[in-house]
Parts: structure tokens; sequence; C-alpha cells
């Protein structure tokens, strides 16, 4: 018989983003913004560019009016094989572990922000305050996720808590994970299904199939950061595919 | 105090001891208090969520997770035919109006006009509706939001007792849409848009990827569109750039109000050149006098619709010769004077894609199950000034509010707020105060939807009859001190209800909802079944709705249909204040992707959800052409004035290079006055809306609120905007294309699009050096 711990380290988790789909329509944003008890990027933290999102969408523009388009990706912690983020820290704070995913400990972290500074993809967030909810507000916090406090830095998980819970429930009943059984919020909430969450050792996965398009690339390839994110290029079918982006 | 481990595990678990213990810890006490064994809901396991599918406030089925009473999560109900396990920005933002820490707690009245608002019982407050409904008699209005199937129906019952009426308001109605698609189609609700099935999709001015009927539902369809075996191609008619245009392959900056003329310059090039069976042709031109459509040739009208003829070509081919093809539209399109024109001539077009009732065409939807109302939009804006001017003219006694902002949402022109003054009882049924709660007599708190029994007909529905059920989902929050109920709100219904009595004979939204699911146990189909009805209303209950796919409309292509260019007529933009001088602009308003028409406002997170197009959050923003605002010196931040005849607001500037130079586009939902709103949406922005000139469409009487022009001037003084993205002015030189979207065309690789980027690239760096 399969141990649960053999089940575990039999994952490595991924996710594909079909850029192609994507409207932007921040829905994935709000969706990890309420799982995850991300912090409160108010007007202020706005204005000083120390916005919290685990998860943004970048709008690029393309061309001049008329002839012109608004484009948009997801991006968020590339869970790189070759994280920039991960020797860098002192502590072991942020460590790869066996499951293809780049961690966190918040409790390890002592807020050197090393790892903000290598990560190419500016995907690490530094809590500069500590966070602060209104009390009624506070009802509605996930119970399954900590609260980061002040002084350390924080990313996305990959939902790590829904990723437990689905393996143990799995390993509980003794049989072995569905495919899209385990959702992240952000794919979850994606209305086109541009976001795909799945566990890339699995050949028949939805993820694994899309890594394996002819559209598929990774962020900042020549940085040889080997992402557990994919992308899927966007498609021009107007024959502009190559245009200058301000 | 020194306790062993077992002492203190004995003490934890005995409720206010625990807290005690934990409170001289550091932990807060009302978090254990909440959690304290000996007072939770019965159907808690400590530790473990349930999830209970319920129908949100925009059609929506939803999952939310609760814990200890709590909820913690909102999700798409995957079961749910319209948005299939999916959501939108808002969705979440529902949390955080039921635990809202300026959520009215309990009734207030004010005693007199102008008076301060002071807290009274509920006793006190159902004697005082139960009154004033008897007293208005024959002159009773209660205005709501646009709502159907149980709200709807009981809402109206009420009204009806006391020969009173509803009223829907809607800030961007959408009965122009509902009046073009009864021309076209003699349907009665908006059809179901098969874009999925669609090779082909053509739209005009509705945002229906960011915020036009229901974005989710149309945004799982997007995705099969993109993803499917056959990659879709769509083309969007719109001035400006808002999500729906940027998902477009191609965009057709139309100039406002000029929509239907390119609808029917498309038509015109599909005629002429018989690009489509001639039985399609000989329906859309049964009523069309001979030699009148040629009047559309693209070159006669690409001057004055903003598309070159080029352009409007190669839209009537891609249209007629890939199919299926679908076309539609609404928001902006509609909201001119020339609204209704521009809708029918756009509905039209599918009669010539031939596409009605087949797969990635119209498909129809029947009606409302149980004879559920199934359809509701504001009413006219023609409509509201007459009523208005009854409350003015004192002929209306009561007015019941719920759900609406009328004094925020309607133009300053009509002065809502002298209006209500002259109604001798105003009730306001509201979660956090607003606009118009400055004008009521008596404030009731209303429930959440998480908290509510309904049930919903969601319009647009996807072809069958869909009826979604709500439940209530949580425990009322208490104080973690008084232990009594933070906020005591009620059903809005349920309250109307206990003061109608014997007038009405539904004793309660709940007994409404139990008695038309039983009825649908005893029709005996749908997605439900089960051996009694207590074990179908659990069904219905466990599904969040119930939905027959069998029970469709008949749809097909009608033979004729009157002619598209019977009420041909150019858009009729407002006069210009001319005590100013200054560039003029059209302003477009458009919904906010999160805070929409205004009503997600008071949430923190919905005023922290950035634009997607500008990443602006927590502000109001006026969009300008990138070129034009540099024309004119004005650079991102800067204050500028935009005067209508009907007011001024001051706002920031974005410009950006995706809108037509003379348009200024600015998003609705802020512009609430210092104490209305609640904290996070008090004294924040400009409120659009009011500024709005009262022109209105020539045949429906709704108000053209993309037909006013404005003079705009700089104000003098800059800020910087709250928004997400960087600066890229420090950039020296542009990274490689392909960073960090790739695009490739159709049937390229992505390896060879990017050795294509990077040979450009290296070529570009070395002419650089």
């Amino acid at each position: 018989m399969v141990t649960a711990a053999e089940r575990v380290s039999s994952h490595k988790w991924g996710m594909a983003v079909d850029v192609d789909r994507c409207t932007g329509c921040q829905a994935c944003v709000m969706a990890c913004q309420t799982e995850n008890n991300i912090p409160l990027s108010t007007e202020d933290i706005y204005r000083q560019k120390r916005t919290f999102a685990w998860i943004r969408i970048e709008r690029y523009w393309y061309g001049d009016f008329p002839n012109v388009k608004a484009r948009f990706i997801p991006i968020m912690c590339q869970h790189c094989e070759n994280a920039p983020c991960e020797p860098v820290c002192p502590v072991f704070a942020t460590y790869h572990n066996t499951e293809g995913m780049n961690v966190q400990i918040y409790n390890r972290c002592v807020g050197t922000r090393y790892c903000g500074a290598g990560c190419p993809y500016n995907v690490r967030f530094f809590n500069y305050w500590e966070p602060v909810w209104p009390s009624t507000l506070r009802n509605q916090l996930n119970p399954d996720v900590t609260i980061r406090s002040r002084g350390i830095m924080e990313k996305c998980s990959f939902c790590v808590q829904r990723i437990r819970r689905g393996v143990r429930e799995a390993a509980q009943e003794d049989r072995d994970l569905v495919d899209g059984e385990i959702q992240t919020a952000c794919t979850d909430a994606c209305p086109t299904n541009a976001l795909v969450f799945g566990d890339f050792n699995d050949d028949n996965s939805r993820v694994s199939i899309m890594s394996h398009d002819d559209r598929k690339y990774t962020h900042l390839d020549s940085l040889n950061t080997e992402p557990n994110v994919v992308y899927l290029a966007q498609i021009d079918a107007t024959g502009g595919a190559i245009g200058e982006h301000e | 105090m020194k306790l062993s481990r077992r002492e203190f595990m004995t003490l934890a678990g005995g409720s206010t001891a625990g807290a005690v213990i934990f409170t001289a810890c550091g932990v807060p006490a009302d978090e254990l208090l909440v959690e304290a064994p000996l007072d939770l809901p019965e159907d808690l396991v400590n530790g473990i969520d349930s999830w209970f599918a319920t129908t949100d406030d925009s059609g929506l089925g939803v999952i939310v997770r609760v814990m200890e009473g709590r909820a913690k999560k909102i999700a798409g109900n995957p079961d749910y035919p319209i948005n299939l396990g999916k959501q939108a920005a808002h969705t979440d933002t529902a949390l955080q109006a039921l635990y809202h820490p300026d959520r009215v707690e309990g009734p207030m009245l004010r005693r007199a006009k102008g008076q301060p608002l002071t807290p009274i019982s509920w006793d006190d407050a159902n004697g005082l509706l139960e009154q004033w409904m008897s007293d208005a008699e024959g002159n009773l209005a209660i205005v709501t939001n646009p709502v159907r199937g149980a709200d709807a129906k009981i809402a109206r019952d009420v009204a009806s007792a006391y020969a009173g009426r509803l009223v829907f308001f809607d800030p961007l109605e959408q009965g122009v849409l509902h009046s073009a698609i009864k021309t076209v189609f003699d349907q009665n609700r908006v059809p179901e848009f098969d874009i999925a099935g669609a090779h082909t999709v053509l739209s005009f001015g509705a945002d229906w990827l960011g915020t036009w009927l229901s974005p989710v539902r149309y945004g799982t369809k997007y995705g099969d569109f993109r993803g499917g075996d056959h990659r879709g191609f769509m083309m969007h008619a719109e001035s400006r750039m808002s999500l729906t245009a940027a998902a477009a392959d191609r965009w057709l900056t139309v100039n406002p109000g000029y929509e239907g003329d390119l609808a029917i310059s498309i038509a015109s090039v599909i005629v002429k050149d018989q690009l489509v069976p001639e039985n399609n042709i000989s329906a859309y031109t049964a009523n069309i006098p001979e030699g009148e459509l040629e009047k559309w040739a693209p070159e006669s009208v690409a001057d004055r619709v903003g598309v070159s003829a080029e352009l409007i070509k190669e839209a009537a081919h891609k249209f007629a010769e890939d199919g299926p093809s679908i076309a539609f539209g609404g928001g902006s399109a509609g909201a001119q004077t020339n609204g209704a024109f521009n809708l029918t001539a756009i509905y039209a077009l599918n009669i010539l894609a031939g596409t009605i009732g087949k797969k990635g065409g119209v498909q129809f939807n029947p009606a409302g199950a149980q004879g559920l109302p199934d359809s509701a939009t504001g009413a006219s804006f023609e409509t509201w000034e007459n009523e208005l001017s009854h409350w003015r003219a004192g002929n209306v006694k009561t007015v019941i509010t719920r759900g609406v902002d009328l004094v925020h949402g309607l133009p300053r022109s009509v002065d809502v707020g002298g209006a209500l003054d002259k109604v001798d009882n105003v009730v306001a049924f509201t979660g956090v105060l607003d606009e118009s709660s400055e004008h009521a007599n008596l404030i009731l708190p209303e429930n959440s939807y998480l908290e509510d029994w309904g049930l919903d007909v969601p319009e647009p529905a996807p072809g069958y009859e869909v009826v979604g059920l709500r439940q209530p989902v949580v425990n009322a929050p208490l104080d973690g001190e008084t232990r009594a109920r933070l906020y005591d709100s009620r059903n809005f219904l349920d309250t109307l209800l206990l003061a109608a009595g014997s007038r009405v004979s539904v004793g309660s939204v709940k007994e409404f909802v139990e008695d038309t699911v039983a009825d649908l146990y005893a029709a005996g189909r749908g997605s439900v079944t089960a051996g009694d009805s207590r074990l179908f209303m659990n069904g219905v209950l466990q599904r969040g709705g119930w939905w027959d796919v069998g029970a469709s409309a008949a749809t097909g292509t009608p033979s004729s249909i009157p002619s598209p260019l019977a009420n041909a007529a150019g858009p009729g933009m407002s006069e210009l204040d001319d005590r100013v001088e200054g560039h003029v602009f059209t302003i477009v308003p458009f919904a906010h992707q999160s805070l929409l028409d205004g009503r997600n406002a008071s949430t923190p997170w919905a005023q922290a959800t950035p634009d997607p197009i500008t990443t602006v959050a927590w502000a109001t923003w006026a969009e300008i052409n990138f070129d034009k605002a540099e024309e004119m010196g004005i650079s991102e931040g800067q204050w500028i004035k935009v005067r209508t005849t009907a007011g001024e607001i001051t706002v920031q500037a974005y410009p950006h290079p995706g809108i037509s130079p003379n348009l200024i586009a600015i998003p609705v939902g802020q512009g609430h006055k210092e104490g209305i709103g609640g904290r996070y949406a008090e004294d924040r922005g400009e409120n659009v809306l009011n500024i709005l000139v009262d022109k209105k469409e020539s045949e429906t009487g709704a108000l053209a609120w993309a037909a006013t022009r404005a003079v705009v001037t700089k104000a003098g003084g800059s800020k910087e905007l709250p928004k997400f993205e960087g600066d890229a002015r420090a950039i020296i030189r542009p990274a490689e294309h392909g960073v960090p979207i790739l695009i490739v065309e159709p049937g390229q690789s992505a390896h060879d699009a990017q050795e294509h980027n990077h040979e450009l690239h290296l070529r570009f760096i070395s002419n650089d050096e």
C-alpha cells in the first residue's frame, strides 16, 4: 500500500496560464485576497508602491490609438526550481519542497528581504506594518491561513492549505487524487479557465498537457529559473503579432 | 498565574473562563467567545467547515464556506448553470458587506426632516411602518433595484395590496436593450448568447467581459470560445478600451451614438455582396425600402462612424463568412438619444447570420418557472421624472426604498433629495447609510443576502428554466462582550409582509420559497429527484437551485423583422456650458469593475481592487487620450474640471492610448459625501452620474447616459494617483519583445516567436549601440 507520505512526495504542483483566455477581470486577485488573508492595500499603500497582491494582473499597452491593444497577464510566484530567492535567505525561511513548491516559513523569517531583492518576478511582499482589520471584518478571516505579522515576507503559496487538505483527504480515503480535485483560489475563480492548477507528475493532468502545448513558454526563461508556472502565448489573429509596449 | 497544561485545557474549554485565560495571553476575547463550545451554532463541528449553496445578488450561484457560524469564503457554485463554479471580482465583497464595521446596527428614526437619527426598537419600527403603509393606501411607492423571482413577486404583491406601485431603479438602465430585443426577436427576456459555440462574435458598446449583464457567464463562454477546437474571432465596437475591447481581436473605435450606423453598414456589405443565403437577406430586408440600405455603404458612413470603410468591409466578410456568428450589444451603445435604433440595428444582424436558435447564435429563454417574474430592468428616466413629480407634488405619502441610492444614482438636475423631502414618510432599508438615507425618516437595517431566503430567476438564463435558491448561511455575528447581535437586521420583504398582515397571502419569504419548491417537486421534472417533498427541498438547498435543461423555448429565425432603418437617427448630444472655455469632450461613464454602479463602494476589497485598464484603486479618475492630453498639457494625476450644463466635478487625469481623442471616460461608483457610505467610501472621489445632462432616448425615454458633453479644463495642481502599475519612464531600453507577454500568430509556436523576437532584439541593440 502506498503511504500518505509517498503520495505527498509524488506530486509536482504547478500552474498553467493561458494568456489568450485572460480578460484581466481581477476575479483571481480578489479570490486570492480572501482565501489568504492578504492585508488590505489602502490608498496610502498604493501610493507608496507597497501593494500586496500574491497574484496580480499586469496590463501592457501595445501600439497607439486607434491601433492599440491592452494585454493582460497574471503574475504570481513562479515556484521556480532554481529559485533565486532561496539560496539568499540566511535563515532558510524560504526553501524548495519536494512537491515543486517554493515555500515560505513565516515564523522563521527575520525580514532581511534578500529574497524579495533576488526575485526577478517581484512577487514577494514585505509586511512593513502589522496587518489590521476592524474587529467585525476579522469574522471573515480564513482560519486555515496564518496572518503574517510585521517584519516578514509573504508570497503566493499555491494555496498550500488546500493542497494539504486535498492530499490528506485522498490519503484518508486511500485513493489517488483526481486531476482538478485540488484548486487554488485563483484557478477556482477564473471565469475563462485561463488559470489551471495541477500536478506536473501526472502526465494526463491538464497542466501537463498544457505544458506540452506549442504555445508554452516560461516567464523570463533566459534567467533559467525553471518556473513551475508555465504560460501559453497570446494569439494575435490580426497579423500584428509583434508590437511595442510602453 | 501558573497552570499545568491539563488545567489550562480544562479552563480553556469553559467558555468565559477560557476567554479570560486567553485574554491574559493577549488573544482577543471576542475571538474565543464566539468560538466557545457552549454557544455555538448547532451545525458546528470544531475545525470542520461547511459549504452552503445559495444565490448572490448578482444572479450567480455561489457556495459559501462557513466555519463556526461565520462566512469565510465565497466561491462559484460548480453546479449552477449560470456561472459553472466561477465568480466575479466583486463576489467575495459580500463577506465584507456582511461584517462591515459601519453596518446599520438597528432601526433609526428621524422625528422631523433635518433632525438627527435616533435608535428605536424593531417593535416601534414595525408599528410605524404598518401605520405609514396604511396611511399611504393608493399612494405608496416601493423602490428597489431590479429584482426577479420571489423578491419581485412579493414586493409587487405588497405594493398591489396598497394600490401602490413597485418601481425599479438602475443607474445604468438596460431598458433600451429590452426594447430592442422585443422589436427584433419579440422576446420579453434577454436571450442566451452562445458565445462558446460561435466562430465569430461581433459586439457593440456592451462590456460583457467586464460589467455588462452577466460577465461571469459570458466569461465562461469566452474561455471556451478561445480555447475550443476552433479559436473564435472577436470584433468589438466601443469608443473606449473596456475589458471587452481589450479582449477583442479587432477593436472598432466607433464614435458614440453611431453603433447603429456601423451595424447597418456591415449589413449593407453583406446584402450587397450576397455573403449569406438569400432567405436571411430577404428576412432582413423585408421591410426596408428598395435602395435605402445603400445609403449606409461603408464609404458613405465611415467618417461619421469613425471606422474606416476597409474595416467595415472586413467585419462584414468575417461575420458573414466565418460562422456561426453572433451579434449583440448594449451599454453605451443603447445609452444614446438614438439608443433603440442602435440596438435594433445590432441585434438585426443575427437575422443575416441565420444563427437564431442554432449553435453559436441567439437562443431564446423560456418564461420563469412557476410563473416567477423572470426579467427586470430599471424604470426609464422619463418614468422617474414623472414619479418624482408626484413626490414633489405631495401625491405620494410613503416611499420605501431598498437596494437603491436614488440621490447618488440620478442626475442632479432632477433633485431627488428635494422630491424625497416632500414625501411624508420615507423608509430606507439599507446596510450602510447612503446619500438617500439622509432624506429618510425611518432607516431599517437590511439583511445581507447571506442571511436571507429567496428565489431568483437569473437573467440572462442559459436557454432553459433555472430557479436559484437563496438560503441563510451564517449566524448573526455577536458582540464579544455583550453577546448581543452586532447588527439587528431583518429581511426587507419579511418586514413588509409583517406590516401588510392579512392584506398579502404570503406569510414569509421562507414560506413562499418552500411552497414554490413544493410546486417544483409536484411538477416532477428537473435537476433534483427525490422520494418526497422534504428530500426534494434538501436537494434544491444542496444544489443551490433547480433547473430543467429540457425546458427550453422554441427559437427560430423570424421570416421578417421591422426595418432596422425605420427610426434611423444620429445621436443628439447635450448642449455645452458656454460660460467656460476649454476642450469639448463626450463623457463616457462606465461601471467600475468591482464597485459596479457603486453598490460595493462601502467594502474595502472592492475599493482596493485595481481597475484592470488603469490599475487605479480607491479613487475616481478620468481616462483621456494620451495624445490629446499631451496637446492640452495634461499629465497623469493632474486635477481637471469636467463641466456640463448640470454641474462640475474635479477629478484626476489618467491619459492612455486606448480611448478616442474626443472622449473622456469616468468610472461610476464613488463620490459619497463625508459620513456617507461607510468609512471606506466616504469623502472619496466624485460621482459622474450627478453631472449627466437629462437627455433621453427618443423611443423609450431612458436616460441617454452616454450623451453628455463636457468642457474640460485644468483645475490646477496634481497628486500621484493610487495605482498598481509602475512607471516605465525610467526604462532606458525596451525589454525584448515577448517579455512578459509572448504573442504568436495563429499556428506559430512559442519557440519560433521567441527566436524571431530575440533576433529583432539583437538587431535593435546593435543599431542602438
